[in-house]
C-alpha cells in the first residue's frame, strides 16, 4: 500500500507546476471586485466621474472654451483626493478582513504564503488606478480637442492623479501590516494630512518641503509657456512611482516576505523615492531664470509675428494660432472708429510676467509705444471685452500709457468702440468693471493698467449701448474728431451724440 | 447580574450591569481617536510665532472629527448576536454606553481647549457646537449601521463614512450652505444655525434607531436566510 502510494504521487504533483503568481492574480480581482461593495469607495466614485462630467459639460466661464493644455493637465490632479482616502480605508479593513473574521490562522494551512495575499491586495488597487487615469485622459482629451486650446500638457503631470490613488492603496495595506486594528486608518488619514500641513507651513514652503505631498498646486491662475512654467513635474512623477513601490514593498516585507527579492525591492524603492525627492528640490535653474527674465523684458525675441489685415499680431510660439482670434476683436473694434485711427495700423503684443513663475500673480507695466497694444496669455470670458477695452484706449489716446490715463468724455468713445460691436454689450460692460455695476464710477480692467470710469460717463455709455447700433455708429463716426479731441467733456460729448447730458464735470476738469 | 436574570419583568440598570457595559466600551479605538486630537492641537506648540486663529479652528475640528471617528466604534459589541436576547433592553445599553463615554468625551474637550492658546481660541460654545455635532453624527451613524445590519463590530464601515462624510462636507457643500466658516464671517451666526440642526437630526436618528426592532429588516443583510443570530 505504502510503495504504491509513493510510486503514483510523484507524478500527480509534477504534472501541474504550482503557479503561485496566478492565485495571487485570481485573488486580486477577487478583492478589487470586493472593494466595489464598500460604500465610501462607491460614493467616492460615482462624486469623482459625476464632479468630472459636471465640469466638462457645462462651461462655466468663457475662458473654459480657450484651455492652456499645461494648465489642464495640473488640474486633473487635484480631483482623485476623496478617491484615494476612500480606497486607503477601505482596502485596510480589506487586507485586516481575516484578521477581524478570525481566518488568519485557516490561511496557514493554504499552499499561497500569506506575504502574497498582501500582493494581491496592493494589486487589487490597480484597477482603480488605471480608471483614473482613464477619466484623467478623458478629461485631457476633452479639453484638447476644443478649437480654442493652445500649449502643450505634460504626460507627468497627467500621471500623478493615477499615482496617488495607487500610494493611497498601497499606504492602506501598509497600515493594515504595520497597525493591525481596523481604527487606525481613517486616524492615520487625519494625521498624515495635518502634518503634511504643518511641515509645509513649519518650513515656509521650502521648495523641498513643498513637493513632498503628493499633489502640488500652485498659488497663480496666470498661464505661462510651458517652459516657463518649472516644476519639476518628471523628477516628482518618479518620486511618487518611488513611494507607491515602498510603500508596497514594506508591506510585503511586514507581512512575511522575507525574500531577498522583497529587500531588494525595498532598497530599489527607497532609492528612486530619494533620487526623486532631491531632484525635485532643486528649484529654479539658473537658465530658467534667464529664460523667464529674457520672456519678459524683451518678448520681441522669442515671438513670431503674424500680419492678419492692417495689423500685426506677436505671439509666443505655443499661441500663434490664437491671433486670428484677437484679430477679429480688433476688426470689431476698428469697425466703429473713424478718420485714422480706422485704419490705424496696430501692433498687437503678446506680453507677460514670468519673473517669478507660477508662485503669485503679477501686473505689467503699460506699453508706452504709440499704437502697440498688449493681449495676455488666457482668452475667452471676460478676457474678450479687457483687451477690446486696451484696442480702443491706444485707437483714441495714441498708445496705452496715456489710455489708462483717460478721464474726459473720450472715455465715453473707448467704452463705445470696446463694446459697441460685441454680442452682448451690456453684460460684457457688468463684467468688464471691476464691480460687476452698471452704474456710477468704476474701473474698468484691461490687460495692463485698468481704466476708470465716472459715473456721469457710466450712465452715457449705458445709454449709447442700449440704443440701436447702426444709429450710434453713424453719430460717432460723423464727429470723430470732436469725440476724439483731448478735453472734451463728458457731458459735450452726450450732446453730440444725442445722449442725456450727466450732471457733474469730469473728475479731471475738477 | 441580578437584574437581568431573575424576574421576567425587566429591571433598570444595576451596578453589575453598568461595569459590565463599561468594560465592553471599546477604549482602544476611543483612546486612539482622542490621543490623535490632542496630538492635533498639540503640534503648533511645535513652531514658533504666534498661533494663527484660522489654523487653531480648523485643528480644533480636526481634533472633533478624530474624536468622533474613534465614538463610531462604540456600539461594536462582538458578543452582539448572544446579547439580543437580554431583557434588558437595547436603548438601555447603549444609553450606558454612552453614559461611559459622556464624562471622557467632557474632559477630553476641555483638555483640547486647554491647549489652544487663548488668543488664538475661537468662540467656546460655538465650536462646541459643532464637536458635539460631529460626535452625535457619529454615534447617529454608528446606531443606523446596528439598526440595519446584522454586523455584531459595524465600527470600521462606520468610521470610514463619517471620515467621507467629512471630506464631502467640506468639499462639496455650496456657499451658501457651508458649515466650515471662520468666525469674522458673515455667515457665522447661519452656520451654527446649521451645525444645530445637524445635531437635532443625528440626536434624531439616534433615537429611532435606539431600539431593538421587533423584525429585522432585509436591508443591508450580510448573512443568508438561516444564519440570523437566534436561529439555529
Amino acid at each position: 500500500m505504502n510503495t504504491v502510494m509513493e510510486a503514483t504521487a510523484p507524478p500527480v504533483v509534477h504534472s501541474e507546476p504550482r503557479r503561485p503568481w496566478a492565485a495571487v492574480f485570481a485573488l486580486a480581482r477577487f478583492e478589487a471586485r470586493d472593494l466595489l461593495r464598500y460604500i465610501p469607495v462607491l460614493v467616492a466614485l460615482v462624486v469623482y466621474i459625476g464632479y468630472i462630467l459636471w465640469g466638462l459639460l457645462s462651461e462655466r466661464e468663457g475662458m473654459d472654451a480657450f484651455p492652456a493644455l499645461q494648465d489642464v493637465d495640473r488640474g486633473t490632479q487635484s480631483a482623485p483626493f476623496l478617491l484615494g482616502i476612500a480606497l486607503l480605508v477601505c482596502v485596510n479593513r480589506a487586507a485586516l478582513r481575516s484578521r477581524r473574521r478570525g481566518t488568519d490562522r485557516h490561511f496557514d494551512v493554504l499552499v499561497m504564503e500569506p506575504w502574497r495575499r498582501t500582493v494581491a491586495h496592493v494589486l487589487s488597487v490597480v484597477p482603480f488606478a488605471v480608471l483614473t487615469a482613464l477619466v484623467v485622459l478623458g478629461e485631457f482629451t476633452w479639453e484638447a480637442l476644443k478649437p480654442g486650446a493652445v500649449g502643450h500638457g505634460s504626460v507627468a503631470e497627467l500621471a500623478v492623479g493615477p499615482l496617488y490613488v495607487m500610494l493611497c492603496g498601497a499606504l492602506g495595506v501598509l497600515f493594515a501590516r504595520l497597525v493591525p486594528t481596523v481604527f487606525a486608518a481613517p486616524l492615520l488619514v487625519l494625521g498624515l494630512f495635518t502634518l503634511s500641513v504643518f511641515v509645509s507651513a513649519g518650513t515656509s514652503d521650502a521648495e523641498w518641503s513643498r513637493w513632498l505631498s503628493p499633489v502640488v498646486g500652485e498659488n497663480s491662475t496666470e498661464t505661462l509657456p510651458s517652459d516657463l512654467i518649472g516644476r519639476p513635474a518628471a523628477w516628482h512623477a518618479l518620486y511618487l512611482v518611488g513611494l507607491v513601490l515602498l510603500a508596497a514593498t514594506v508591506a510585503v516585507l511586514a507581512g512575511g516576505g522575507r525574500t531577498w527579492h522583497v529587500k531588494a525591492g525595498v532598497a530599489g524603492a527607497l532609492a528612486l523615492t530619494l533620487t526623486g525627492a532631491v531632484a525635485q528640490s532643486g528649484g529654479v535653474s539658473p537658465e530658467l531664470t534667464a529664460a523667464r527674465e529674457r520672456a519678459t523684458a524683451t518678448p520681441e525675441k522669442e515671438q513670431s509675428c503674424i500680419r492678419h489685415g492692417a495689423s500685426t499680431y506677436c505671439a509666443f510660439p505655443e499661441w500663434t494660432g490664437r491671433t486670428g482670434t484677437w484679430a477679429g476683436v480688433v476688426d470689431r473694434v476698428q469697425a466703429l472708429a473713424a478718420g485714422s485711427a480706422a485704419k490705424e495700423q496696430l501692433l498687437v503684443r503678446q506680453r507677460f510676467d514670468a519673473t517669478y513663475g507660477l508662485t503669485g500673480d503679477t501686473t505689467i507695466a503699460p506699453l508706452t509705444a504709440p499704437h502697440q497694444v498688449t493681449v495676455g496669455t488666457r482668452w475667452g470670458g471676460n478676457r474678450v471685452p479687457e483687451f477690446a477695452a486696451a484696442v480702443a484706449s491706444v485707437l483714441v489716446a495714441g498708445d496705452e500709457a496715456k489710455g489708462g490715463e483717460l478721464c474726459d468724455g473720450r472715455m465715453v468713445t473707448v467704452m463705445w468702440l470696446a463694446l459697441g460691436g460685441a454680442a452682448d454689450p451690456i453684460g460684457d460692460l457688468k463684467n468688464v468693471r471691476l464691480d460687476d455695476s452698471l452704474s456710477g464710477s468704476a474701473i474698468v480692467l484691461a490687460p495692463t493698467n485698468p481704466l476708470s470710469m465716472s459715473a456721469g460717463q457710466t450712465s452715457v455709455t449705458v445709454e449709447l449701448l442700449k440704443r440701436p447700433r447702426a444709429e450710434v455708429t453713424a453719430a460717432v463716426k460723423e464727429h470723430w474728431g470732436e469725440l476724439t479731441a483731448p478735453g472734451v467733456s463728458t457731458a459735450q460729448v452726450a450732446r453730440v451724440l444725442g445722449a442725456e447730458a450727466p450732471k457733474g464735470a469730469d473728475e479731471c476738469e475738477a | 447580574m441580578k437584574g437581568v436574570e431573575g424576574d421576567r419583568r425587566v429591571r433598570g440598570v444595576s451596578g453589575a450591569l453598568v461595569w459590565s457595559v463599561g468594560r465592553t466600551v471599546p477604549w482602544r479605538a476611543l483612546g486612539a481617536g482622542a490621543v490623535v486630537g490632542l496630538l492635533l492641537v498639540w503640534l503648533p506648540r511645535l513652531g514658533d510665532g504666534p498661533p494663527d486663529p484660522w489654523l487653531a479652528l480648523n485643528l480644533l475640528r480636526g481634533a472633533a472629527l478624530a474624536f468622533a471617528l474613534g465614538l463610531a466604534f462604540l456600539l461594536d459589541d462582538p458578543a452582539r448576536h448572544l446579547t439580543v436576547p437580554v431583557t434588558t433592553r437595547r436603548w438601555v445599553r447603549t444609553g450606558l454606553r454612552v453614559a461611559w463615554v459622556a464624562p471622557v468625551a467632557v474632559l477630553w474637550w476641555t483638555a483640547v481647549l486647554a491647549l489652544i492658546p487663548e488668543q488664538a481660541r475661537p468662540p467656546v460654545g460655538a465650536v462646541t457646537l459643532e464637536a458635539g455635532a460631529t460626535a452625535a453624527l457619529a454615534l447617529a451613524a454608528a446606531a443606523t449601521a446596528v439598526r440595519l445590519a446584522d454586523e455584531p463590530e459595524p465600527g470600521p464601515s462606520v468610521a470610514a463614512s463619517v471620515l467621507t462624510t467629512a471630506i464631502l462636507a467640506g468639499l462639496l457643500l455650496p456657499h451658501r450652505w457651508s458649515l466650515f466658516v471662520s468666525p469674522d464671517d458673515p455667515r457665522w451666526e447661519a452656520a451654527h444655525e446649521r451645525w444645530a440642526v445637524v445635531l437635532a437630526a443625528a440626536v434624531l436618528v439616534w433615537g429611532v434607531c435606539g431600539p431593538e426592532p421587533l423584525r429585522r429588516g432585509h436591508l443591508l443583510r450580510r448573512h443568508p436566510r438561516g444564519a440570523v443570530p437566534g436561529s439555529p
